[in-house]
């Protein structure tokens, strides 16, 4: 039953052409920070960087290496955005098109419903991460050759990596990604399940995660950055550290795995309160 | 099959219903009528656990919806006044999906389904290419799927051409008879439900006024019409005379245990020419305007 339910939550999302507007995009940006990365002097810094602390940086200006760095601003603008706008339409779409009644007509409680919906809603947010992984490296070992990895994040990280190790931190990394694409997707789910309609739903989600976002960056809320949902977001960065900060790792998967409960949660009892009219 | 006692529900600081009951026969053909606003489709979503209700028991196929859902609606289906599909999925892929809410519908009983609303060649097409009349019978079949015992039709007729209105008053009658079905029917066009409901129930301002058989709406007024040399004298001795108690255009209305030969008798008595005197009934349309007419004196 549950899987006769999620199939046919599946078929109605990737039978949507606004589905596939999140995979277009963020491919067309892999695919033009790759040409930039390589016809451009993009990489001069990097060469710099890498040959100032005594590395060859041939060896590291790998596929691996510019895969890499096009994930984060994919990761901090446009996946907040596609998995944002695909959890805020999942509830509040189907009940402005009128469907979610021809829905609850039918003998399935309103709980189980919503529990298959986010399930759905996760299954995008992972083959959307998956995506933009496999495509990431994909592009960029169109122009550049295989080698080894080096992650730069001014002030946060500085780590390098031989082929074998950069592919397993890369791998881990994305699947961690997945956590911070399903993490914001419950967000917006869970303002889906409120009498709203989907695009408020997707900017709700939106303003909390960017409202997050900057308040944890303002030196006052310095020492409260663990308190802010986009601070255990960013575990994925965490990945490519030197040695990996595995305490820190757990600790911030735990926070995700609560919030995520909690807009399950939140999510459910409003829907369960709501009364739904045509 | 449906039984609502005293359900009232409130929408602020709106009574949408006041303490409604309810109960629908097996296999009977139930009209739900009122004007817009009455409450019918708040009973419909009551009865549908969409709404919660704010007070009152609601029982569908023997269970409380509000508690046991899963049971009381197992064997339910419902068209609501405009069928809302997947526009981009074919009607298949939409019953598919719709089916899997229920439980698991072989391949076959959707097909089985398709056939008998007529279906069967534009299944593969998606929805957004089907014609209103196309999506009025997808929506019965996807409220036929689950093999129901009841059905729960909200104002299916609205939108559809004089054809499909036809139609559809065609199939909700062999539902019933071929397949034993119990209908609830919500519906303004008041000669469609005088023509297939066995019973019917009225609703103004959220207050039932009226529940019974449609044979008690045609025999709760004795109505004659009469063709005679002066109408108004007649109806003017008529009344003095305590024969009638009313008139309604040509028609007047007989007083208790008044017949019509007393009116022929009293009538030659005057000695006014008698050209026609035919006992009529009264149609649906007009017992609904006089409950509703009612229903506004009570309130003012």
């Amino acid at each position: 039953m549950l899987y006769l339910q999620l199939r046919g939550e599946l078929w109605k999302l990737f039978g949507k052409k606004r589905t596939y507007i999140g995979f277009t995009i963020i491919l067309l940006t892999q695919l033009i920070v790759t040409v930039v990365f390589k016809y451009t002097r993009g990489a001069a810094n990097m060469i710099r960087t890498l040959e100032g602390n005594g590395y060859a940086a041939e060896q590291f200006l790998s596929g691996l290496t510019v895969a890499t760095v096009m994930l984060v601003p994919i990761a901090y603008v446009l996946l907040p955005l596609y998995v944002a706008l695909i959890g805020g339409d999942m509830v509040a779409k189907e009940a402005e098109d009128g469907t979610l009644r021809m829905i609850l007509a039918r003998p399935i409680s309103r709980v189980r419903l919503l529990i298959v919906k986010w399930l759905a809603g996760a299954v995008f947010a992972v083959l959307l991460v998956a995506a933009l992984a496999a495509f990431g490296v994909g592009f960029a070992h169109l122009f550049f050759r295989f080698g080894s990895l080096f992650v730069f994040i001014p002030g946060e990280l500085f780590s390098v990596f031989d082929a074998a190790d950069g592919w397993q931190h890369y791998g881990v990394s994305n699947t961690l990604l997945m956590v911070k694409a399903i993490s914001i997707m419950s967000a917006a789910f869970m303002f889906s399940c409120f009498n709203v309609k989907p695009a408020a739903a997707t900017i709700l989600a939106l303003s909390f995660f960017f409202v997050n976002a900057v308040l944890q960056e303002i030196p006052y809320f310095r020492d409260y950055r663990h308190f802010f949902f986009t601070h255990h977001l960013n575990i994925w960065q965490l990945m490519f550290g030197q040695p990996i900060p595995w305490w820190k790792v757990g600790q911030s998967l735990s926070v995700l795995v609560a919030f995520n409960v909690s807009f399950l949660v939140i999510g459910c009892a409003v829907f369960h309160a709501r009364d739904i009219k045509s | 099959m449906i039984d609502l006692s005293n359900v009232s529900k409130r929408f602020g600081p709106r009574l949408a219903l006041d303490a409604f009951s309810l109960r629908v026969p097996e296999r009977s053909i139930y009209g739900l009528l009122g004007h817009n606003g009455a409450g019918k489709s708040t009973a419909i979503g009551i009865l549908l656990g969409q709404v919660w209700p704010t007070a009152g028991d609601v029982r569908v196929c023997g269970f409380d919806v509000t508690r046991d859902r899963r049971h009381a609606l197992a064997q339910v289906g419902a068209i609501f006044e405009t069928p809302a599909f997947y526009e981009y999925l074919s009607g298949q892929r939409n019953l598919e999906i719709l089916a899997g809410y229920t439980g698991p519908v072989p391949r076959q009983r959707v097909a089985e389904v398709l056939n008998w609303v007529g279906l069967t060649g534009r299944e593969t097409s998606a929805v957004k290419t089907y014609s209103h009349g196309m999506r009025a019978r997808l929506a019965l079949a996807q409220a036929m799927l689950p093999n129901p015992r009841l059905l729960i039709l909200d104002e299916p007729g609205d939108g559809l051409d004089p054809e499909g209105i036809h139609e559809m008053r065609q199939t909700v009658v062999r539902l019933n008879r071929e397949l034993g079905l119990t209908i609830l029917f919500s519906s303004h066009l008041l000669t469609e439900v005088e023509q297939i409901c066995t019973h019917i129930a009225v609703l103004h301002s959220g207050h039932k006024v009226f529940d019974g058989s449609v044979a008690e709406t045609r025999n709760s007024r004795r109505l004659v019409r009469l063709r005679v040399g002066d109408f108004d004298t007649a109806t003017r001795e008529l009344r003095q005379g305590q024969l009638i108690t009313s008139v309604t255009g040509d028609c007047v209305e007989l007083a208790n245990d008044i017949d019509t030969p007393e009116v022929v008798k009293r009538l030659v008595e005057l000695g006014i020419p008698v050209f026609e005197v035919t006992p009529t009934r009264q149609t649906l349309e007009e017992f609904y305007l006089e409950l509703m007419n009612a229903g506004r004196a009570a309130k003012n």
